[in-house]
């Protein structure tokens, strides 16, 4: 039994996932389903991988799949049987005539049954009929991942390939002015030096990119080789001149400078209700915070690279993406050929995170291949990984919050500023409300009665790409944290505090269409509140804090528990207790691996992880200087405890992340009475603030 | 000039520059994809294999000090995904995107042969060398315990 599953398996569980969801419906033996990673192809609908979307919007569509092509051998059975279709049953890999206990086996019924025309609205089965949707069912891949079997875009092996390094322009958008070819083509094993034109990347979610857009590959110097060793060695060799642009002189302090003052300054009004100036004016305590995150690359375990092969006017790919019908026509446009003539295997992938949404090292090993004359691996090291990332924007956000006498919240006050990632993909001439890096729905909008959200969007020349949860990584370590500095300025217990901001449970009407549900942002928070004994002391040096984050279908609540030491500055999770309300949790193992991982992503950016910039160059290279967390920093417990739910299924690839940081903030304040404002939040700031 | 070791149990001769660093010997020479490239500077564990039994870092490890010694890939714990660590990593469902698990089972396999029965600690002293961007660390700890009791069991066992 083969399913072929049309999005890319990036460890978030899709090949697991999405024929279950199938199977159910199809009535199957799970245990014979063998799961093909699907290439690129129309008949799969959109194949982008991304936006915590696989679940959601695949879980319809997959489930009228199975069911039709079930319904297709009950009916061949029943036509062989010559017996209504009604009294005929799917079971197991099996159709049964009930009143005869008569069986036969699918693949008996193939024949037969490929031969009709799938029904258009088949009978969908009863939700309290499934035995797999909602059964926790291990993985389909670990056989290949725990053996080495697993074949990720690097492991790509196709007869005559030569291995591609490439030299990069240190600065995104220089380009080379003069290079020593001739000495590196010398060197051993070498077989080409080739210069790499920067090529405009094609749409990454479906929108055009208007004049300003800086949606492009990075120009560079490709070194190919008989292998990866010798590539990487003769790229040593190479002296290149760059033509470097405008940016080059960009630092990390100027660009804190200008997002402060930006921040500080009347911005684009994002939501404006109620008078907050007034408000704020009659408060009887105001509170006012500056909050900084840094810019951040996704460091994927399997280092950015493609293999390519282009032949006339075709071209195979063999790729790890987020978004191969991107991969296609960036790489069509950038060669100038029909994109049809593009064809591309999806290969495993060691680590998406947005990092393989934008698909730069496609076309650029196209345009290797083309050069060379030979199917090529271009392989990117740590250190091009790390410095030619399309990064999560740096941001600088100043709050200012007022309570009235009885310790309610009457005035709130968010000015944000960073660089757009919409303006790098879609220019210039967007609105400065398309612009923002801000949502005017985010937590506490809506629950605060004088309240003003504005942005400013500062110039960078810095690359920028969506990262784990994108705007929501960097914004909910902000309010969840700003908001927790209300609670313990109104001297109130921060679970007590949220809760009474939302009121009672109910559904908030939003207009267009979207609703709001307090009662499942409760559920979460109570849930996640109540299994972490948020009542329960703790020991001295040891504090809680919590925090949440909603969106892409689902409601995640976090409790972080910390052992601090102010004197010698010592940061250490001891555990973390997570609630999800995904609505129907269809491999509820996944769920709850998704949920893990995502807080030890979201603990690497709130302890670790830093991108800075001195002269248009990124300055980390490594995992020396670009930390990310490691075992010994990870928490010894992370508990998760969905809640039970038959809603439509919700994301869980992003929403874990958000709350992390901000849950450990509030924790870490809970504990020191020191308030951690800037990531990532170094054990030294708890000696020196 | 050619250099042997034994890899996986069998005899490997290979002509490439003594310099060359194993995981690429591996990778590129003998198309042997298992053991992966994260770093190529031993930070993050990726290209973990085991140099006459002890855990080494192959993207440092220039082929010409492997020579006359055995090496052991992912590929040569077992033929069929049997070892007790494959095992316990199957059973706790510990990969997501996989990339990094090569490195860490061949690191886990290395520390429970010197410590078969580790502690939290012991586990974390071992296995930090080993980056996981996926964030499977809690269930890599859990997994080794579990693999620690197989191999205390299949000990007792045999020892009957």
């Amino acid at each position: 039994m083969k399913i072929w599953c049309g999005k890319s398996e990036m460890g978030q569980g899709v090949r697991t996932s999405l024929p279950m969801i199938v199977a159910e419906e199809f009535c199957c033996d799970w245990r014979c389903v063998q799961v093909v990673q699907a290439d690129l192809d129309a008949k799969y609908s959109n194949q982008l991988t991304g936006g915590s979307l696989s679940v959601r919007t695949s879980y319809d569509n997959l489930r009228k799949a199975g069911a039709a092509a079930r319904e297709m051998l009950l009916s061949a059975a029943a036509a062989q049987w010559n017996v209504s279709r009604s009294e005929c049953r799917a079971e197991n890999s099996f159709i049964i005539h009930a009143p005869t206990q008569r069986k036969l086996a699918y693949e008996q019924l193939l024949a037969a049954a490929s031969a009709l025309t799938p029904p258009a609205d088949p009978t969908l089965k009863n939700p309290s009929d499934f035995t797999l949707i909602g059964k926790p069912t291990r993985r389909t891949d670990s056989f290949a991942k725990v053996t080495g079997a697993a074949n990720f875009g690097l492991d790509t092996r196709v007869p005559g390939m030569l291995f591609a390094s490439v030299e990069r322009s240190p600065v995104y958008g220089g380009t080379p002015r003069r290079f020593n070819a001739d000495e590196v083509k010398s060197a051993p094993h070498v077989r080409a030096v080739i210069e790499v034109k920067s090529a405009h990347l094609t749409h990454q979610f479906g929108e055009t990119s208007g004049p300003g857009s800086r949606n492009y590959s990075c120009a560079g110097v490709a070194v190919v080789a008989d292998s990866t060793w010798a590539a990487t060695q003769a790229r040593k060799l190479l002296k290149v001149e760059w033509n470097e642009p405008p940016s080059a002189f960009e630092s990390t302090s100027s660009l804190r400078e200008k997002m402060l003052r930006l921040a500080s300054e009347p911005g684009t009004v994002m939501r404006n209700d109620g008078d907050f100036e007034k408000a704020h004016a009659a408060a009887a305590r105001k509170i006012e915070a500056v909050y900084e995150v840094p810019f951040l690359a996704h460091a994927t375990m399997e280092p950015v690279n493609c293999t390519a092969h282009v032949r006339g006017d075709s071209c195979e790919l063999w790729a790890p993406t987020q978004i191969p019908g991107a991969a296609a026509d960036s790489v069509a446009s950038a060669l100038g050929i029909p994109r049809e003539r593009v064809k591309v295997h999806v290969t495993f992938i060691g680590g998406g995170f947005g990092r393989r949404l934008i698909q730069d090292y496609a076309v650029e090993a196209a345009l290797i291949s083309r050069d060379a004359g030979a199917p090529v691996q271009v392989v990117w090291s740590r250190e091009d990984d790390i410095r030619h990332d399309f990064y999560r924007p740096a941001a600088c956000h100043v709050l200012q919050a007022g309570l009235d006498a009885q310790g309610q919240l009457v005035s709130w006050r968010h000015c944000g500023s960073s660089p757009s990632i919409e303006t790098f993909y879609n220019g210039t001439g967007i609105s400065p409300r398309a612009a923002a890096q801000v949502d005017s729905l985010d937590f506490p909008a809506l629950f605060i009665p004088n309240f003003c959200l504005e942005f400013s969007v500062a110039e960078s020349g810095m690359p920028l790409g969506y990262w784990r949860s994108v705007d929501a990584s960097g914004n909910q370590f902000v309010l969840s944290s700003f908001f927790d500095e209300a609670a313990h300025a109104a001297s109130r217990d921060p679970l007590e505090f949220l809760l009474a901001a939302f009121g009672p449970s109910r559904k908030m009407d939003l207009g267009n269409q979207q609703s709001l549900d307090v009662g499942r942002r409760r559920g979460v928070i109570g849930l996640a509140a109540e299994k972490s004994g948020w009542h329960k002391p703790l020991s001295a040096g040891r504090g809680r804090g919590i925090a949440a984050a909603f969106g892409w279908g689902s409601y995640v609540a976090q409790v972080a528990e910390v052992t601090c030491d102010s004197k010698n500055g010592t940061i250490r999770v001891g555990r973390v207790v997570c609630a999800i309300d995904c609505g129907t949790a269809v491999n509820p193992l996944s769920v709850k691996a998704q949920m893990e991982g995502a807080i030890n992503f979201g603990l690497a950016q709130a302890l670790k992880s830093e991108i800075t910039v001195s002269g248009g160059r990124v300055e980390q290279s490594n995992f020396n200087d670009y930390e990310v967390l490691r075992m010994s920093d990870a928490p010894p417990v992370i508990e998760v405890h969905i809640v039970p739910s038959a809603e439509p299924p919700g994301g869980c690839g992003e929403p874990g992340v958000p709350p992390a940081a901000p849950a450990l903030a509030n924790a870490i304040f809970a504990v020191t009475g020191k308030r951690l404002r800037r990531l990532p939040m170094r054990a030294a700031d708890l000696r020196s603030t | 000039m050619a250099i042997s070791f034994t890899l996986n149990g069998t005899a490997k001769s290979v002509d490439v520059s003594p310099d060359m660093p194993l995981l690429w010997v591996l990778r590129d020479t003998l198309n042997m994809t298992g053991t992966k490239f994260g770093c190529g500077m031993a930070l993050c564990g990726a290209c973990t294999v085991h140099i006459n039994g002890e855990a080494a870092r192959s993207c440092i490890t220039a082929i010409s000090s492997v020579a006359g010694k055995k090496v052991t890939t992912i590929e040569g714990l077992s033929a069929d995904g049997s070892h007790p660590v494959q095992q316990a990593w199957m059973e706790e469902d510990v990969p997501q995107c996989g990339y990094c698990q090569s490195g860490q089972i061949m690191s886990a396999v290395a520390l429970l042969s010197k410590k078969p029965s580790p502690t939290d600690t012991d586990i974390d002293d071992a296995m930090s060398g080993n980056i996981c961007r996926c964030g499977t660390y809690q269930r890599i700890r859990k997994a080794i315990h579990r693999a620690a009791s197989m191999q205390a069991v299949k000990a007792k066992s045999a020892a009957s």
